[in-house]
Formats: C-alpha cells, sequence, structure tokens
C-alpha cells in the first residue's frame, strides 16, 4: 500500500529523514518540470529543485496540513521562480538559439518507437510551444502550466494565485489564445491547424 | 443572433475545455455548441493549441539530491579537536597542562590534610602564608614525599658514584667533588639537567615519530581521492564519449536527409 504525502510529512516533522527523501522522489519529476517552464533554463530549474526541497524540509514544522503537500511545494516553487526572474532581470525565457539543436534531439528518454522525423517534429513544436509561452504575462504563464501539466482544479490555482476563480479561468483563456496566435504565426500546430479559426 | 447564455462567455468554454463544472452545465455548454459555429470552432482550435501544447517538455536531467542530516555541529571552540587522532589530542594536552603548570609556578604537595595544589599566581615567588607553614610543620619529615625524593637522592648519588671513572657521564665540577656536601648538590643538579635533557630528547623523538606517521596517512588519503578523481574523469569520459556517438549519428542522418531532397 503507497503511504500518502500526509503519512510522510509526518514522519519526516518526527525527524525521519528518509520519509522526506521518499517525498523528493515523488516530486522532484514535476517540480523540476514546472521550474523549468516557468524559467525556461534547466541549470535554474534543478537550483530551483533543490532550494524548494530544503526549504520545505526546514518549514515542515510550520506546515500545519491545511493545504495538500504538493500544493504548498508548488507554492514554494512558484515564489522561488519568482525570486530568480527578478534577481535576473531578464525575460523568464532565454531565446531559444536558430536552428536545430542537434545534440537535444536524441534524448536519453526517447522511445524507440519513435521514428527520427516524429522526434524532430516535437522538438520543433516544442521551441514553438515554449517560445509562445515565454510571451505571456506571468501569472497567465504560471495558470496554464499548474493547469495543463500539472492538473490543478482551477479551485487550487486560485488559491495558489491568491485570486478569485473567474480570474484564473480569465488568464486561462488570455493565456491560450496568445499561445495560439503565436503558434499560428510561427506556422506551427500539425494537430489543429486545419481546425483553428483567425 | 444567439441569444444563449453561454455564446461568447470565455468563463463556460473555459470550464469545458478543462472539464470542470457540473454535469448538467457541461451538457447545456455541449447544446449550445451544437447550434453555435462559431463558438464551436473557437473550442475546437483552443481544444487543438491544448493538444500543441503537449509536445513541450522539459529535457531529461539528473535530480539525485537527496538531504542528509549532518552530524551535530559541536558549539565548543575545541570542537575541532574531535577530529583529531586520541594520540594528537592526548598529545596536546598534555602540552596545555606543561605549560600551564610551568606558567603558573604549580606546586603540589601531599601532607595528612591531603593533596594540597598551589599556583605561583597566588603568592609572591619565596613566600609562603602561616598556612602553610603550619601544614608543612603538622607533615613532619615524615612525610611521605620526603621519604621518596631521600630516596631518589641517594640513588642518585649511588649512581654518580658509580659512573665517576666515566668521563661524559657527570660533568667536570662533579667529578672533582669527591664526598663533600656542596659538591653531591652539584651533582644532583646536572644529574637532574641531565635527566632532563634526556627526556626532551625523547619527546622530540615521539613528535618526529608522529609526525612521520601524519605524513603518512595524509600522503595515503591523498592517493586514494586521486584515485577516486581519475575513476570520476573516467566516467566523465566514457558519456562524453557516447554523447559525441550520438551526435555524429544524427549529423550522419541529418546529411543523408539532405542528400535525398
Amino acid at each position: 500500500m503507497t503511504v500518502t504525502d500526509e503519512e510522510l510529512v509526518a514522519r519526516s516533522v518526527a525527524g525521519d529523514t528518509d520519509s522526506f527523501n521518499q517525498l523528493i522522489l515523488r516530486w522532484e519529476r514535476p517540480i523540476y518540470a514546472l521550474a523549468y517552464r516557468q524559467l525556461g533554463r534547466e541549470d535554474d530549474a534543478r537550483d530551483v529543485v533543490q532550494d524548494a526541497f530544503l526549504r520545505a524540509f526546514r518549514a515542515l514544522p510550520g506546515f500545519k496540513g491545511e493545504a495538500k503537500f504538493s500544493s504548498w511545494l508548488y507554492r514554494i516553487t512558484l515564489n522561488l521562480c519568482r525570486d530568480v526572474m527578478r534577481r535576473a532581470k531578464r525575460a523568464p525565457f532565454v531565446q531559444t538559439p536558430e536552428g536545430v539543436d542537434i545534440a537535444d534531439l536524441v534524448p536519453s528518454g526517447t522511445p524507440a518507437a519513435e521514428s527520427m522525423e516524429d522526434v524532430v517534429a516535437r522538438k520543433d513544436l516544442s521551441r514553438h510551444v515554449a517560445r509562445a509561452m515565454s510571451l505571456l504575462p506571468e501569472e497567465q504563464r504560471s495558470a496554464i502550466i499548474l493547469k495543463e501539466y500539472h492538473g490543478l482544479t482551477f479551485h487550487e490555482i486560485a488559491e495558489l494565485q491568491g485570486c478569485p476563480l473567474s480570474t484564473v479561468k480569465t488568464r486561462l483563456y488570455q493565456g491560450l489564445t496568445v499561445v495560439r496566435r503565436e503558434l499560428d504565426r510561427q506556422g506551427r500546430g500539425p494537430a489543429g491547424a486545419e481546425s483553428r479559426t483567425p | 443572433m444567439n441569444e444563449s447564455p453561454y455564446c461568447g462567455n470565455t468563463d463556460a468554454l473555459t470550464s469545458y475545455l478543462y472539464e470542470e463544472g457540473t454535469a448538467a452545465e457541461r451538457l447545456a455548454f455541449e447544446a449550445h455548441l451544437r447550434q453555435c459555429e462559431r463558438c464551436a470552432a473557437e473550442a475546437a482550435s483552443l481544444r487543438a493549441v491544448r493538444v500543441d501544447m503537449a509536445a513541450w517538455t522539459p529535457p531529461e536531467t539528473v535530480l539525485d539530491f537527496r538531504i542528509v542530516r549532518e552530524p551535530a555541529q559541536s558549539t565548543s571552540r575545541w570542537g575541532w579537536m574531535s577530529t583529531m587522532p586520541a594520540w594528537a589530542q592526548l598529545a596536546a594536552a598534555s602540552l596545555v597542562v606543561g605549560v600551564a603548570a610551568g606558567l603558573s609556578g604549580l606546586d603540589v604537595q601531599y601532607g595528612s590534610d591531603g593533596l594540597i595544589v598551589r599556583t605561583g599566581w597566588s603568592r609572591p615567588a619565596g613566600t609562603r602564608p602561616a598556612g602553610d607553614a603550619a601544614a608543612s610543620a603538622a607533615a613532619g619529615d615524615d612525610a611521605p614525599w620526603r621519604t621518596e625524593l631521600a630516596a631518589l637522592r641517594e640513588q642518585i648519588q649511588t649512581e654518580l658514584s658509580q659512573n665517576a671513572s666515566a668521563p661524559t657521564a657527570v660533568p667536570a665540577s662533579a667529578g672533582a667533588a669527591g664526598g663533600s656536601e656542596a659538591m653531591s648538590d652539584d651533582a644532583f643538579l646536572a644529574r637532574v639537567k641531565q635527566l632532563i635533557e634526556a627526556s626532551e630528547a625523547r619527546t622530540q623523538r615521539e613528535m618526529a615519530l608522529r609526525l612521520t606517521e601524519m605524513v603518512r596517512e595524509m600522503d595515503t588519503q591523498r592517493r586514494a581521492d586521486m584515485r577516486r578523481v581519475a575513476d570520476g574523469l573516467g566516467v566523465l569520459e566514457g558519456r562524453t564519449g557516447a554523447v559525441t556517438a550520438q551526435q555524429r549519428e544524427v549529423m550522419n542522418y541529418l546529411m543523408k536527409v539532405s542528400q535525398r531532397q
């Protein structure tokens, strides 16, 4: 039977470091993905993941369990990402270099069934989405990332962002329309190019 | 003109897209989409954007950090000593006690009142408080330390007389001393000096030995570290080679594709 986050948190608070390491194992990938999509840089994202877990570990005695552990972790991560962006005083995304990054084309996790053409197309689309997302204001980008890639509910996003539910919906809708416009402008989006309306 | 409350309602459209909201709301919105081409196209278009967005994946990375509890850090200013070997701690402690005893003019007495320890800081040199004199008187000539001191003196004198013929064993003044009391005191002092020198030499030898051991330990550790670094570099080189091979493969593929075109 899988141990819940709450149980692992309780054990960690009691001084069981291994339990906290289990939480890290469970959440490091989603947290890394969140940080990467927010910041657009792998090394920054890795630093944020480490900082987020360290902060969480130190603040664990103060965690009252009013929110889910994951929501609490997301909040810490988003705050850290905001700090990184503020400190760097740069656009949240570093412009992807022109041309194809050959080394990036064949990542270790590429499924064997995926042809080279598919890999190239997927990476290409991924880069275009990343570029489109970089144009969004931080709140819209966070909302879309939390919804699209982490499956949070409107209510959870509203709590994380400290705004009304309707604002979350507006941010999602506006964000999606900007991404759509940008993908169309780049002539991208094979999945729905024919179904899109201007 | 469409009079449906759902037409152009982005809140409802977003809830529909992300499948949030009640089943009744969903059914009602679907019914509206069947009647409104514009809203249906908008919903399909945004759904397609969502499909495209799934292609955006972060690069693979290694995330292998874990929380490790370090042993509690000593707050004492002498905490660093705990990392020293036991013999070094003992040597350091002996040195500190020796230096402190020398600086303080340590005076240890054992009498009928038990063990008495005094330092020179508590009284001027050469003076004795009244209580001290009384204690000394109370101790009398038969105090154990006096007996022991007398025995030591006799032993040294015996050794000196036995070694009188040896020119290097005792100072020249001691050799001309005969059996007089004054010369015997000089010889006693010389012998004490000799013993102290021997002790110092022994201490120096021990220190040299310990230093050699330390150097040897450090050298062994350094060799082990160098081996680990070399192993790590070997692994790194292996990885770099694999990446290069991958890149070469992709380059070949791209070359073939471009030639076909």
